[in-house]
């Protein structure tokens, strides 16, 4: 989670506020143009952020909504007059919010390099669209000749041609943004977005729709990167198609990495260093005739020592606030009550899936009842994934019905279904790494519901949930930092969190020793009372000892279904597992 | 009609050189794991080198005769100073670490050529141009260029395909972690990877030099448009940015006739359109 500034670093944000502020009366107009520039920077880097930090997408065409904004301002000042002050704010995050809802819809399609290249695609045609055609002064520019001000009752309340009204309105507007992303992304659903960018696949599993989230948070991002835009437009009055291309896009993601990802004020503190950094290396007065000649070189080599030296950014060298201890509700023993209503019961028929020739499930039909623990076993490659794969949507099924209570959910897609109470946990443990163990119940009980659930609801199944798999004591531990067997109680944790009453387990007891197993067999034994689950394992006595229906699957085919007993008895079982896997097809 | 023609035979041979550069960028990314935002400061410094060279020799053949090793020899220090460090940083940090490289490159330029655009002779032995139809005359340096690029595509594809080194290269293109764990010295492939992405980036801006003329921003046109044939042909693919270049390279000169205000957009429009029908690119797999 994204954690509120720790007091050092709020001391040394107040500080830089009254410096900005009282720049007017210590300097001169050019350091003010300057501190101006370098605050609607900020706001735009810090909208990156957003994108970069706290959702993990890499934008590299976010100057395109920055300098759609600045264009934005352009368009809307009548010739021989300024703007409405409103109207260019309110045009500028607009038209860049529009602009990025249209990239944004695209993107988000895409994933890692692709989404950059999607992103640094787009931004790229629109400065060819600037650049080459006259809708805004083409390749020379576009000059707003008299900046937006304001006009209320006759009298001029701001006008941004006055250097000073410029710099406090930037500086205002750097600080109310900073507050509203940071309540953004510690609401809850800066939590899902925080979620997508540790494990988007849990996310999705947990019923979350991860690409819907995305696009959101790329347009906030873009609105953002637009009001910065026009704050930046009215400081020379002057619009270059360059603002739109991929080199400010480079520097903002510079600006990012520098001042340290996912912190919100490490982007501000990276556009302030930066920019500093690089007015002391031009100007020779510090360093010299020589370095401020070839200033790139002296900028390369400090953000190459910055790369390699600081990893985590600048940000990384400032205490970071603790995360909250976690607490559980008062009222945590009047958890579940939703518990009462029985769990589901899945019935498939005929379920088939070919990839290519080849059939990886073919012909299953089998009913599993409610508040039981069914397993399914089968020889490596028999297809116990694919047909979980099948029924969780994480594949489209080739052939065949799936019903949950009766209700037929064959088409619908994993996040459908994980809202109908489908929960799945993962071959290898898949958690979201860099929350805490509380948080990671948090994000999951939130998708409860198609409604979703209330604060209280959520904090009352996060404290069932804790206490059920016995991680009280570790709530406020970073997930990634637990033990093996401790991380797949987690995952379990998080399924009942998240409200799932029919559970698939693919392999969960992989990789535990005995105690470990042990402990888990007997918490799957005491879910089974308000759950239905479904168990795909290869430890054989653990399944015999705590399963009640046991299906067995080879090639892809069902060859016995029964309780253990039946199973331990069935001939054709016996042949598979002693490996005569010849004589197969008539034993099925 | 002629004009079409013509610029099918530019867009062709435009196309034979982003296919250099593309190969290059394709192969570090997909082996390496490494986005190099500096691959284009190597086509410049290429331009570059030939036109010193040029000077220097009178001829451009020579002037990529011994450019060659320099490069090789210059992406490889490259890689020992900077890029190894990368190997186990995420996207992000390649992005800023090559941006700072090419800071460095362009004033590196600037120092020793300085802003203005310069050209290089094309050698007299190919000036001049033939006649193709009645109407329509070609330079011969073009035709000997495309001819060059071709010729260098296919020894491309043969060590790939017959080597032993390509054989690795093979490999690491589909299991990067895999070609690691059965114990080959990743370390050396990656260097001679990267100074052979580094060579053959080098190489086009040598060979495209006669034809453009040399200026401060022609690596950056090449990074973004080659970023794109990479996407195209999808990440990793020799046989995808082959085709995506070729592709991109006609589009674009066709493009510039019969859509010059939105030329520009083209390209990016037809990499939204194959992104849209094969996430993964053409020939690609998908990447995380």
């Amino acid at each position: 989670m994204i954690r509120l500034p720790s007091w050092p670093v709020l001391l040394l944000l107040v500080v830089a506020v009254a410096v900005f502020a009282a720049l007017p009366w210590m300097a001169g107009l050019y350091t003010v143009k300057f501190a101006t520039r370098i605050l609607a920077v900020a706001i735009f880097v810090m909208s990156l952020d957003i994108l970069i930090g706290v959702t993990g997408l890499v934008g590299f065409g976010h100057a395109a909504f920055f300098g759609l904004g600045a264009y934005a301002v352009w368009f809307v000042t009548p010739t021989d007059d300024g703007a409405n002050l409103l109207v260019a704010l309110a045009a500028a995050s607009g038209l860049a919010g529009l602009g990025a809802a249209v990239v944004g819809f695209f993107a988000v399609r895409t994933r890692g390099f692709y989404f950059i290249m999607v992103t640094l695609a787009a931004s790229q045609m629109m400065f060819a669209l600037f650049h080459d055609t006259r809708i805004a002064g083409g390749s020379d520019g576009a000059s707003i000749d008299v900046k937006p001000y304001l006009e209320i009752a006759g009298r001029t309340v701001l006008d941004f041609q006055n250097r000073n009204t410029l710099l406090w309105f930037a500086l205002a507007g750097l600080v109310a943004a900073y507050a509203l992303v940071l309540v953004l992304v510690r609401s809850r659903f800066g939590r899902v977005l925080q979620g997508l960018a540790a494990n988007e696949t849990r996310m999705n599993a947990l019923g979350f729709d991860g690409q819907r989230y995305k696009w959101a948070a790329f347009v906030v991002a873009g609105t953002l990167a637009g009001f910065a835009g026009a704050l930046f437009a009215s400081i020379d009055g002057f619009v270059p198609p360059e603002i739109l291309g991929w080199r400010e896009s480079g520097l903002a993601i510079m600006m990012v990495v520098l001042g340290g990802v996912g912190t919100l004020w490490g982007s501000i503190l990276g556009a302030v260093v930066y920019s500093l950094a690089e007015e002391v290396l031009k100007s020779g007065h510090w360093v010299g005739p020589l370095v401020s000649e070839h200033w790139p070189i002296a900028m390369g080599v400090f953000l190459i020592a910055a790369v390699l030296g600081a990893p985590k950014g600048l940000a990384g060298l400032f205490p970071a606030r603790p995360a909250r201890p976690w607490r559980a509700p008062s009222d945590a023993d009047r958890a579940e009550a939703a518990a009462t209503t029985p769990a589901p019961m899945l019935e498939v028929a005929g379920l088939s899936r070919s990839f290519g020739g080849l059939s990886a499930v073919s012909e299953v039909s089998v009913a599993f009842a409610p508040n039981l623990i069914h397993a399914v076993i089968g020889p490596n490659g028999a297809g116990k994934t694919t047909f979980t794969n099948l029924i969780t949507g994480a594949l489209p099924v080739s052939a065949g019905t799936i019903r949950l209570d009766g209700s037929d959910i064959t088409g619908l897609s994993a996040a459908a279904k994980a809202r109908r109470g489908i929960g799945r946990s993962f071959q290898r443990t898949n958690i979201l790494g860099k929350m805490t163990v509380a948080e990671n119940c948090a994000v999951a009980a939130q998708a409860r519901g198609s409604a979703g659930a209330s604060r209280a609801e959520e904090e009352r199944a996060v404290a069932h949930a804790l206490a059920a798999v016995g991680l009280v004591d570790r709530a406020d531990r970073v997930a990634t930092s637990l033990s093996h067997g401790e991380q797949r109680q987690l995952e379990i944790a998080m399924l009942m969190a998240s409200g799932a009453r029919l559970l698939i387990l693919d392999e969960p007891l992989a990789g535990s020793g005995p105690e470990e197993t042990a402990r888990l067999t007997a918490l799957l034994r005491d879910l089974a009372a308000d759950h239905t689950i479904l168990l795909v394992e290869h430890d054989m006595d653990a399944v015999f000892s705590c399963a009640d229906t046991i299906s067995v699957l080879v090639n892809g085919r069902l060859i016995a279904h029964g309780s253990p007993d039946d199973i331990r008895r069935d001939a054709g079982v016996r042949e598979a597992y002693l490996g005569r896997f010849a004589g197969l097809e008539d034993a099925a | 009609m002629d004009l079409v023609l013509v610029q099918i035979f530019n867009g062709i041979q435009y196309g034979f050189l982003i296919f250099l550069a593309a190969s290059g960028l394709t192969l570090v990314f997909g082996i390496l794991g490494v986005i190099n935002l500096a691959h284009g400061s190597f086509y410049m410094l290429g331009a570059y080198m030939a036109l010193t060279l040029t000077q220097m020799t009178g001829d451009v053949f020579l002037a990529v005769a011994l450019g060659i090793p320099l490069a090789v020899a210059f992406g490889a220090v490259i890689e020992w100073a900077f890029v190894r460090h990368l190997y186990a940083r995420d996207h992000l940090q390649q992005v800023l670490l090559t941006f700072a490289l090419i800071l460095i490159f362009n004033e590196v330029q600037r120092i020793g050529w300085g802003s203005y655009p310069h050209s290089v002779p094309i050698p007299s032995y190919l000036s001049g141009s033939i006649r193709l139809t009645d109407t329509l005359a070609y330079p011969v340096y073009r035709l000997a260029l495309t001819a060059i690029c071709a010729a260098l595509a296919a020894a491309m594809f043969l060590v790939i395909q017959k080597t032993k080194i390509g054989r690795l290269i093979r490999a690491g293109e589909s299991n990067r972690e895999m070609t690691e764990l059965l114990g080959f010295d990743s370390r050396l492939l990656y260097r001679v990877v990267f100074a052979a992405g580094t060579a053959l980036a080098a190489l086009a801006g040598m060979l495209a030099a006669p034809v453009e003329s040399v200026y401060p921003g022609i690596g950056e046109r090449i990074l973004i448009i080659s970023f794109v044939v990479v996407v195209i042909g999808g990440i990793g693919s020799i046989k995808g940015a082959f085709l995506g270049s070729l592709v991109i390279g006609v589009a674009d000169a066709l493009g510039k006739v019969f859509l010059p205000n939105l030329a520009g957009v083209v390209v990016y429009a037809m990499m939204a359109a194959v992104l849209v029908a094969r996430p993964g690119g053409l020939f690609g797999r998908m990447v995380r």
